[in-house]
């Protein structure tokens, strides 16, 4: 057996003790809730009671147990005899020997053990003698609990041979079929006066018989349903719901071959059938394949209940396996009934049930030490099997008349007993897997829900890492700006002020170019959406006044440009700032009276292209002084958004061409 | 610069100052001293004074600036829309960023003055205002384009009522705001357009007007929303 099979036919004691408490508490306010099926609940009980009821008290006439005789008082003797005999059609009790022994019924004989080796058989008379009022307009009958021999029976009524049974000898069923003569009126209309019952039976077979009640067959044959419905009837009811759920659970393991429970379940209750299948059928007892199985299947089955704990309790026991496998085996092989084997004698039966026995209560005792602290269930099991082991030793008291003839063979009700006892275990496992599924699922609506949480957390750090990131940079981008441009511009102005060196109309002029400077970078982070001709159309809005009061004409030459996706903040601020120095060197430098500005769009990028009619420069001497420094600026910036800067300069003017990729591989350049 | 005459057809403008910086409010007071035809009518430092102001005879032109000591400018924007109704409310800033000058559109306002405008330029604007005129400013013309694509098919906006749809751009204030996204200035608009000058600019006043009114519709939609209002 696997470790993991254990799975399902494991108990979980832990578990099952908080669910039940749940369960407790759930069930009133399910049932009040719940009235439709409160309802059907009292209805289908009600009428099962209702139905018991009926039947017992209705069909059982014991209301009318006045009109019935209990012949209680009897004699009896034995004669020998050399060998079964028909019994005579009709008997004069006279004819008899007057050898009576009077006695009380129920008859119980305790043939000697140490028999001498005396007759081959006796026979057993017992004589009742019936005085009463009777009525024989109606069906009479006669009734007992039991006849026990192991002969021929037969019953003579004022002489007259009425019954007879047995005739083979003891059948399987006799002893738990109570006995039931009827009399009709037609054939015997003189009333009963003397009953006579002959019992032919081996020397050492103990004889016994019941109390015997006659009345009215009306009046009588509820005890006798009532009787054999108890002895017979339910025992069979039980044994056959024991095999249909036994081949469910079979059909259970064709589904779920890893699960061995399901297959013992099915194996228990097939043996238990065979077991037990004795109580009810009619076969003669003999030394042959049905015997032999009656004796051995007793000794399987507890060979499957021992491995049924095993898989409870989970403990390999290895040499109780081999022991309980090899005993069986062995008793099958002693008891063949076949010509060369050993005859099945009295002796040698004795020996396979002490077997048997000692087999039992291994099982239960060695079972019970392993499961009472481990499994709730094991512990069941080994209950179930000391309630069997005592009905089969009322069994045992039965037969060999330790208990009176009237007794119960309650042995049959230990197929009872194993089958409420695996019901019971299949309705904890269902109760519990359908707990446990429902758990399971609850388990996981709540993982989900952690997880959803959890997911939404890690999105809220992303989020705020992004928002400090973005911040950072930000913070960075504008520090820079500032530290260049502003900051620099601001501590000449404040020295060349402080040094008296500026007029008042020059630093004015340096403060409106840090204010230009500062609109600019505000601008920078309106978002622009991609639209460089916005950005453009800015930094027009935003020098407009200063061109005016130069006196010089801007020509607005603007084409449509397509949209650039990597038109950052910062990428805008270079851009700004790269058309911002290219047009104050115009105004500063060149004394120009128009400037044109002018977009156009290439294959692989736009190009903003800016014009003067000043008078120029030389570009290669201005980049290779140190003076050059807006220049450079400039050509810092424009690589530091993938782009470039060029200058066409002669005497007629310059022409300035900024170039921007339409795409960047590279966003994360500063 | 030709100053129209004193008295004459274009009568006199009158201002009123909610500022509480001295030296603009001085710098506006010089500015609008060298101009015959604009007149200041009274001048506020605070929210209160300012509210104050408006319960004496209405100014053509409110110049308040939104930073005041004890509040926002926005209230006195407000206050004056309610009750100087014929006057033209003007905000003061120092960058004419988006967050300042939209949100006083949306309550009322009718345009913005750079505050480090030259004199000269500081007169025009406020002649511009007076006679109907707004003044715009690239980056505002694309909020205000968004603003209103927004409200015609925003999924999120509230239904517009047939009232309010008269509100929408027309075709060519739509287009006005487009070439100003594009950096043209209000005469090559109208040269563009084959409109005047004027036009543009009166344009440009009647989609500042709009986005008031949709504005005011937006909050009341809002409100009925949240219930601060009923039916």
């Amino acid at each position: 057996m696997k470790p993991g099979i254990r799975g399902f036919w494991t108990a979980n004691s832990v578990r099952t003790s908080t669910l039940r408490s749940a369960v407790i508490d759930r069930a009133p306010r399910r049932f009040l809730k719940n009235l439709p099926a409160l309802a059907a609940l009292v209805f289908s009980v009600t009428l099962l009671v209702a139905l018991g009821a009926f039947l017992s008290l209705a069909g059982s006439g014991i209301q009318r147990s006045g009109e019935c005789l209990h012949l209680t008082k009897a004699s009896w003797q034995e004669v020998e005899t050399p060998g079964y005999s028909a019994p005579p059609a009709s008997l004069d009790s006279h004819s008899l020997p007057q050898a009576w022994h009077a006695t009380a019924l129920p008859l119980t004989m305790h043939p000697l053990a140490t028999a001498p080796a005396g007759p081959a058989n006796l026979i057993t008379w017992v004589r009742l003698g019936v005085d009463g009022p009777q009525a024989i307009t109606a069906s009479w009958a006669l009734y007992g609990i039991r006849l026990k021999t192991d002969g021929p029976i037969a019953i003579y009524i004022n002489g007259k041979l009425m019954y007879r049974a047995q005739q083979r000898g003891q059948q399987w069923n006799s002893l738990f079929t109570p006995l039931w003569v009827g009399l009709e009126p037609g054939v015997s209309d003189t009333p009963v006066r003397e009953i006579v019952i002959r019992l032919e039976h081996s020397p050492a077979y103990p004889v016994a018989v019941s109390s015997l009640w006659l009345g009215p067959a009306d009046a009588l044959r509820g005890r006798y349903q009532v009787r054999q419905w108890l002895q017979e009837g339910l025992p069979a009811m039980l044994n056959a719901a024991f095999l249909a759920v036994g081949v469910f659970a079979l059909f259970v393991w064709l589904k779920r071959c890893h699960e061995p429970g399901y297959l013992l379940f099915f194996n228990l209750s097939a043996i238990a059938f065979a077991a037990h299948l004795h109580y009810y059928v009619d076969l003669p007892i003999a030394h042959d394949w049905f015997g032999w199985l009656v004796l051995n299947s007793l000794c399987w089955l507890l060979t499957a209940v021992h491995f049924l704990l095993r898989l409870l309790h989970g403990r390999p026991l290895r040499w109780l396996s081999r022991g309980m496998i090899a005993a069986p085996l062995l008793i099958g092989v002693a008891s063949l009934p076949l010509p060369w084997a050993l005859p099945n004698s009295p002796p040698m039966l004795a020996a396979f049930y002490a077997v048997e026995l000692l087999m039992a209560m291994t099982v239960g005792f060695v079972g019970g030490i392993c499961t009472w602290r481990s499994s709730r269930e094991g512990r069941l099991v080994v209950v179930a099997i000391a309630i069997s082991v005592l009905l089969g030793m009322s069994d045992w008291a039965l037969h060999n008349n330790v208990i009176g003839p009237e007794g119960w063979f309650l042995g049959a009700y230990t197929n009872g007993v194993t089958f409420t006892l695996l019901g019971l275990l299949m309705y904890r496992r269902y109760v519990n897997a359908i707990d446990e599924v429902e758990q399971v699922n609850a388990g996981l609506a709540q993982r989900l829900r952690l997880r959803e949480v959890e997911l939404e957390e890690s999105h809220q750090r992303l989020r705020e890492i992004e928002q400090r990131q973005l911040l950072s940079d930000e913070r960075q981008r504008l520090m820079q700006d500032m530290h260049d441009g502003l900051g620099s511009t601001l501590i000449s102005a404040i020295r060349s002020v402080e040094q008296g060196r500026m007029r008042d109309i020059e630093v004015s002029q340096l403060l409106k170019d840090c204010m230009d400077d500062l609109k600019l970078a505000i601008d920078s982070m309106e978002p622009v959406e991609a639209d460089l001709l916005l950005l453009l159309a800015t930094l027009r809005f935003r020098l407009e006044p200063r061109m005016e009061s130069a006196n010089v004409a801007l020509m607005w030459n603007v084409q449509e440009l397509p949209a650039l996706s990597w038109l950052d903040p910062s990428s805008a601020l270079n851009i700004l700032r790269i058309v911002q120095e290219c047009i104050a060197n115009v105004l500063r430098h060149t004394r120009a009276t128009v400037i044109r500005v002018a977009t156009s769009a290439a294959a692989d990028g736009v190009q903003v292209i800016i014009e003067d009619n000043g008078q120029g420069f030389d570009v290669a001497a201005t980049l290779w002084r140190a003076g050059g420094r807006g220049l450079h600026n400039q050509q810092r910036r424009a690589q530091a958004v993938d782009g470039r800067v060029a200058w066409v300069s002669g005497e007629t003017g310059t022409r300035f061409t900024l170039w921007l990729p339409l795409q960047r591989g590279n966003l994360a350049v500063m | 610069m030709e100053l129209p005459a004193t008295g004459q057809t274009t009568p006199l403008i009158h201002v009123a100052i909610v500022e509480d910086d001295l030296c603009f409010r001085l710098a506006l007071t010089e500015a609008i001293a060298s101009a015959g035809d604009i007149r200041v009518a009274g001048t506020a430092g605070t929210r209160a004074e300012g509210l104050q102001l408006l319960q004496g005879a209405p100014a053509d032109v409110l110049l308040v600036d939104l930073g005041l000591p004890d509040g926002s400018g926005i209230d006195v924007i407000k206050a004056a829309v309610q009750q100087w109704s014929s006057c033209s409310v003007m905000v003061s800033t120092n960058f004419g960023d988006e967050t300042h000058v939209i949100r006083s559109i949306e309550v009322g306002a009718s345009g913005y003055l750079l505050k480090d405008s030259s004199p000269a330029k500081i007169v025009n604007e406020i002649r511009n205002l007076a006679s109907g005129g707004s003044p715009i400013s690239p980056i505002i013309a694309r909020q205000v384009l968004a603003r209103f694509r927004q409200i015609g098919g925003g999924g999120a906006s509230p239904p517009v009522a047939p009232e309010e749809t008269t509100q929408l751009l027309s075709a060519r204030e739509k287009e006005v705001l487009e070439l100003i996204t594009k950096g043209f200035t209000a005469n090559e608009i109208a040269k563009l357009m084959s409109l005047s000058p004027f036009t543009v600019r009166s344009f440009v006043r009647r989609i500042y007007s709009k986005l008031n009114v949709t504005s005011k519709a937006e909050a009341i939609y809002e409100a009925r929303n949240q219930g601060i209002l009923d039916g």
